[in-house]
């Protein structure tokens, strides 16, 4: 339902998507198969390690799910296409 | 959250998108028993800090907007109804939702497992809720 809802804005197939607050990955691991490259943050560690975890069983080598929170991304890089603030405002 | 919205800029592309998906601010889960007969209400959740944090979500990206970096793309609130098959994926689903949780007003969730241990067959947990999603698009 919440992909849905993006993709009347946007389209996130093959886009470079930065995923902010991701959790355990329940949303990103929607839509990262279509997508292009994700880089997912979120400031809980058992969170992540969930997230880890299920993309270890799912396969999916577009997916960098980071410990932090977006203020210790670089302001410098290759853009991103898509950000999404999943929950987290 | 001003900074993380910035910041979120700083890194999108010209014309790229900024998406906020959040719970909808007057829209509270309500937890109901569906049976095969009838939906019986069990509890409306108390969402402690909700308003104001709420608030600040809508100022922040209000702020960026005016601050120039982004334009409104567009805002969309949509209802949806989760079913979950018993009472400890209700537990599981709270904790996905970020903090501050929704919780049971008091003795509800007692009602909740009374109501559930005496549920005729076929019966289920269903959530209501609401959300809101902000586009924004990158200048």
């Amino acid at each position: 339902m919440e992909l849905r809802l993006i993709e009347r804005f946007t389209t996130l197939r093959g886009r470079r998507i930065l995923e902010v607050g991701c959790g355990d990955g329940r949303l990103t691991f929607q839509y990262a198969p279509a997508a292009g490259e994700v880089l997912a943050f979120d400031p809980d560690r058992p969170s992540i390690e969930d997230a880890l975890d299920e993309q270890a069983a799912l396969g999916l080598p577009n997916v960098a799910f980071r410990l932090g929170s977006i203020e210790h991304l670089p302001a410098r890089g290759v853009p991103f296409d898509v950000a999404l603030f999943s929950w987290s405002l | 959250m001003v900074h993380a919205l910035r910041r979120a800029g700083q890194r999108l592309r010209s014309g790229g998108s900024l998406i906020s998906i959040r719970p909808h601010r007057t829209w509270l889960p309500v937890v109901s028993i569906i049976t095969p007969s009838r939906r019986v209400p069990v509890a409306r959740l108390d969402t402690p800090g909700f308003d104001t944090r709420q608030s600040a979500a809508e100022a922040a990206l209000a702020r960026v907007v005016r601050e120039g970096g982004f334009t409104l793309a567009g805002i969309r609130n949509q209802r949806y109804r989760a079913r979950l098959d018993n009472p400890s994926q209700l537990r599981t689903y709270l904790e996905l939702i970020a903090p501050p949780r929704p919780r049971f007003p008091p003795g509800r969730r007692a009602r909740l497992l009374e109501l559930w241990a005496s549920r005729p067959r076929g019966s289920y947990i269903e959530i209501a809720e609401g959300i809101v999603v902000t586009a924004l698009r990158r200048r």
